[in-house]
Parts: structure tokens; sequence; C-alpha cells
């Protein structure tokens, strides 16, 4: 006896489920080649020691665990990106650097159960592997801008933080690390209340009350100037404006927002973060970052950023089209194949299909059960059109 | 702003106070008062709906997303987990966690492993893995005071408000876990979509919390 229904969080994709994955990841694999990146693919199981050496931000329990014949726990690829930068330290480490690498493969994680999320989720993405600094960072946020864009959906943006604004600020207060530990959840939950009350006994220190406000700086480019003048500067947010002054100057402006209180895998981002929005996604559909000291742990240190699009998230949010319908049945004899192959070739995607019935009526009565419209008959020469 | 939010709320004990809350920010709830068979009450004078579930569902809808707010006590939130946005304490449904015996006896003067009963496994797992306890969890769905009388368990881990019906049932508290109240929660991806819509909802309750501190 076998179980006939899909494990808990992975499911059969019909249809337009595919067509708009497929649209999806066609749009952004096309963008990136564009852009000069080059596809790579990494296995869909990897060693759990790659996961847990690297200091991969990932806990532990999100990842999907096999183990194999001589003990060894491998895991089901539970991210892109570490896998990549060990190519990229390995395999390509002859290469000149910058590398720029792009990927369309799944990624595996165990969640919650009967939470509705999915264990497999397709993920497109980036990685610009060794350029540091504000040009290599201008090109991928102004890439995860165009990635929405080609996409096709409708209202987007891209937000950006910097890890260096609050590591700043929190080194500007005496503090001890668990409660900069705690603040930080609560900056990241944007807990407001509670960060209030937990910064209340710190209020009298300079840097507490721009940390009090980090948590509802989110917006647009004028939560900068808040930021500013709540905190009296930081090198963060000033690399912020330059890339936001250049972004706009190319005309991205409009799709660039800030949240200052992006304060997630604190330890594994080195530099500016960001995320991508869009109406009708409950989450993020994009995220990336700067990880400059990744590499390090495979052996060759290089600086590094991207971002990672979450396929059907994205193609969730796609306005419905629905698929050509089948409108014509090709009925023909064997020797007439390669015109019932031009009939159907020459026909939009998915209107004309072939018949595989010996007579004329059962080829009719298979096409008012499909619901065609016409049957295309040919056979001994002629040619004629049966109207349904 | 034309946009209109959507709330989710508790329903039950903090749906009342939620609409009393709403009153004193000067929204129109007439419409929630008085449901008739609608399931979604859209509030006349701001741009607002509200729908009402259950507390662990107020949970799921935000985070879905289908619900840009929710109105949800502490409690649920611990057990359920997050991947939303807590914004305010609303000060109101307060109560506590406590780990409570039955009169008399003493739960932690024994090497024995001690069995809890709860109907929230998570925040007794985690208040015992603080401790550094091991514990066997039963999930109980319904009146957690029996599974001490039956001697299912030793202990529970519940809600408290009074006491009375710990006591009612031969039961005392012994330890807080933690307290509770109401919570504004927040779709992640609302909150950056909606920004000036949910600014000004969480502003005006911050206003009138303000005022009833």
């Amino acid at each position: 006896m076998y179980t006939i229904h899909t494990p808990e969080g992975t499911r059969d994709r019909l249809f337009a489920e595919c067509r708009e994955r497929r649209q999806v990841q066609r749009a952004l694999t096309a963008l990136f080649a564009r852009r000069g990146y080059a596809e790579v693919s990494t296995p869909e199981v990897e060693f759990y020691d790659l996961f847990l050496q690297s200091g991969s931000p990932l806990p532990q329990e999100s990842m999907l665990k096999i183990i194999d014949r001589s003990g060894k726990i491998m895991v089901m690829r539970p991210d892109c990106t570490t896998p990549i930068a060990r190519v990229a330290a390995t395999k390509l480490k002859t290469l000149p650097l910058p590398q720029r690498l792009f990927y369309d493969q799944t990624v595996f994680r165990s969640g919650q159960a009967h939470k509705g999320g999915s264990s497999e989720i397709a993920q497109c993405g980036v990685e610009l592997m060794g350029a540091a600094g504000q040009k290599a960072d201008l090109e991928v946020v102004a890439l995860a801008v165009d990635a929405l864009r080609a996409c096709g959906v409708e209202d987007y943006h891209v937000e950006l933080g910097h890890v260096g604004f609050f590591r700043d600020l929190a080194g500007r207060v005496d503090m001890p690390a668990t409660v900069i530990e705690q603040m930080r959840l609560l900056i990241e939950g944007k807990n407001f209340a509670a960060l209030n009350d937990l910064l209340e006994p710190y209020a009298g220190q300079g840097a507490c009350k721009a940390l009090r406000r980090l948590s509802r700086l989110f917006g647009g480019a004028d939560v900068l100037d808040e930021a500013e003048a709540l905190s009296g500067g930081s090198a963060a947010l000033v690399y912020l404006r330059q890339l936001y002054n250049a972004l706009s100057k190319a005309g991205y402006g409009d799709h660039i927002r800030f949240d200052l209180g992006m304060v997630h895998q604190i330890d594994y981002y080195t530099g500016v973060v960001f995320r991508g929005y869009v109406e009708g996604a409950g989450d993020a559909v994009l995220s990336g970052g700067r990880y400059d000291n990744l590499t390090e742990a495979f052996g060759r240190a290089a600086p590094a950023t991207g971002f990672a699009v979450d396929v059907d998230a994205v193609a969730g949010c796609l306005p419905e089209e629905g698929a050509a319908g089948l409108e014509t049945l090709v009925h023909y004899k064997a020797d007439a194949l390669d015109r019932a192959l031009a009939a159907v070739d020459a026909a939009p995607a998915g209107t004309v299909e072939l018949s595989p019935c010996e007579s004329v009526e059962e080829t009719v009565a298979l096409a008012k059960e499909k619901g065609a419209r016409a049957v295309l008959v040919l056979e001994d020469g002629i040619e004629r059109r049966v109207d349904l | 702003m034309s946009e209109r939010l959507r709330i989710a709320l508790s329903k039950g004990r903090l749906q009342d106070k939620a609409v009393e809350l709403f009153e004193a920010m000067g929204l129109d709830c007439a419409p929630i008062k008085d449901p008739g068979r609608r399931l979604v009450h859209a509030i006349p004078n701001y741009p607002l709906e509200a729908v009402l579930a259950k507390a662990p569902d107020v949970i799921t809808y935000v985070e879905h997303g289908v619900c840009d707010l929710g109105i949800v006590g502490k409690d649920t939130i611990l057990e359920q987990g997050k991947s939303f946005y807590e914004v305010l304490d609303l000060g109101f449904g307060r109560c506590r966690f406590a780990l409570a015996v039955k009169e008399g006896t003493n739960f932690y003067g024994t090497y024995k492993t001690r069995r809890i009963a709860s109907k929230y496994p998570n925040v007794a797992r985690a208040f015992f893995e603080k401790k550094g306890m091991d514990v066997d969890i039963i999930k109980i769905e319904g009146s957690v005071e029996l599974a001490p009388i039956l001697d299912l368990a030793d202990a529970i881990v519940d809600i408290v408000e009074t006491g009375s019906t710990l006591k009612a049932n031969g039961l005392a508290p012994i330890e807080d876990v933690c307290r509770v109240s109401a919570r504004l929660i927040v779709n992640t991806a609302s909150m950056k979509l909606h920004k000036a819509a949910i600014d000004d909802f969480i502003s005006r309750c911050e206003r009138e919390l303000e005022r009833r501190s």
C-alpha cells in the first residue's frame, strides 16, 4: 500500500501554475544573461557541514536532512548562495574576479506544518562575486528593480537598508550584548511599544533617540533625512544617499524606498541589504544584500553581493491569463502526417491537436468531449473542415 | 487615502475591547456591533473593514496578507510563533500565563520527570527549556484544570485572570510564566505597500492609548 498524496509542503503544479512560473523564470534568466551573468547549477543534495561551517544564517531545523550510507548528514539544498560561494571559491578560483553568476533552481525548507507555506521554493537569483563598493551595489540593486519589472508585475518597489547603521548606533550605547540582541529582534519585528520600553533605561544616551525610532524609519528618501537628524550622521546613511542619488539619476528613484530597521541576519550581511515587494504578495518576494565574509570560509576571500527572487510568489501576483483553449482536432490518414503536423504548427500553441482516432466519427465525438469547435479532416489529398 | 485596510479581530473578549478602542478613536463601529449576516464589516467613516475570526486564524490571515492588520492576544502570538510585525501593546485583555499545581503539592521537590498539561504546549516547552528541565508536555484542548485532578499531569501552564477557576478546582498558581495582553499586528508587506494608511491607523491608536495612560 502506498500513499497517493504528496508530502506536506510539496504539491503538484498544473497548467497555469507551471506556465506562470515558467514565464517568470524566462523573464528573469533572460535579463540576467543579458547583463552578463552566467548560469550555474549546484547539486540538490549537499553536506550539512557546508552550511554549518560557512556560518549560514539558516536555522538547522529549517533544513531537510538525509543520512547517507556512511552516516554523513546531507541536506536538500536549503539556499543557493552558499553552494555558489563554494563553487566560486573552488572551481572558479583561477578565473579573474568579479564573477557574475545566476541560478534558477529550487531550495528546500522544512516549514511549519499547515501554514500553507511551501517547502519547495523556486528561486531565481544572481551573485556578483569579487566586487566591493558602490558600483557593485548599484549594479545589483538596479538589477533587482529591473528583475521585478521584467516579471510583469504592476506595483513594485525595492527597499534598501544597511546593517552598518544599526551596528553604528548600537556601538554608541553602553548596553550588554544580550540587550542589544533583544533590541535587534524588536526592531526587526517593528515592535514599537516594546522597543520603547526596552530602551527607556538608556534614554540618557545620545544614540538612543535614533534607536527608538529605528523600527519606524522606513518609507521614501525622507527617512534618510530623519535618520541623519536623529543620529547626527553615520557613514551608512551617507552611503545609502549616494546610492539613492545615483539610482534616481538612472531613473530608478520611483521604485526605491528605505527601511533602516532591516536588521535581519546581522551576522551574515555586511553592508547594503534589500528586499523587493509586489502588490498582491503577503511578504517580500525578493531578498538580498552584501555578504563579504562568506567565501572566505571556502578558501578565497571575496566581497560579494546578490539577491534571490521567490519565483512562485511573483508568479502569484501576475494578472491571470487564460491559456489558449483547444479549437480544432486534426483527423488525418497516416500518409498526410506532414500536412497534419504543418496545420498544428501553424496555429497558436494549444489550439490545434492531432486526433489519434481511426474514424472521422470517433474524432468528432472526441472533439465534442474536449470542447473543440471544429475537426479538420485530411485524407486522400483533400482537406475539409467539419464545424461542430 | 483611498485604499481600504482590512483588520482581523479576535472574537470574544478582545473583540468588545477592540470595538471600545475603535470608538474612542472616532471610528463608527455600528456594523461590527450589529453584524447581521455579513462577515466583512466596513467602517462607514474610516477606510477600514473588519472581519471577526478565532484568535489563531487572526495570525494566519495577517501572515498571508489577506488582512493587513490584526488584533490578537500575546498568548496566541507566543504559541503560534510569528512572521508579522507586532507593533503595539494595546493594553487591554491583560492576564498572565502561570504554572499551577494541586494545592499543597511541592512541584519542584522531586527528580522525577514531571508531566505538564497545557493548551499552549509551545509556551510550556519554552518555559521549561529556559529552566533546563525535562518535562513531558501534553496538549489539552478543553478544561486544562481537569488534567491534574485526574492525575494525568503534575501541573498545568495556562492563562490566569483572577485565579478563581483554579481555586474552585483545588489548584494554585505557583509561578508566573509571562504576562500577556492584546497586540496590534501588521502584515510585513502591507506595512510597506500601504505605509500612509497604516501609519495613520497606528498613530490614531497610539494617541488613544496615550490618552488612556
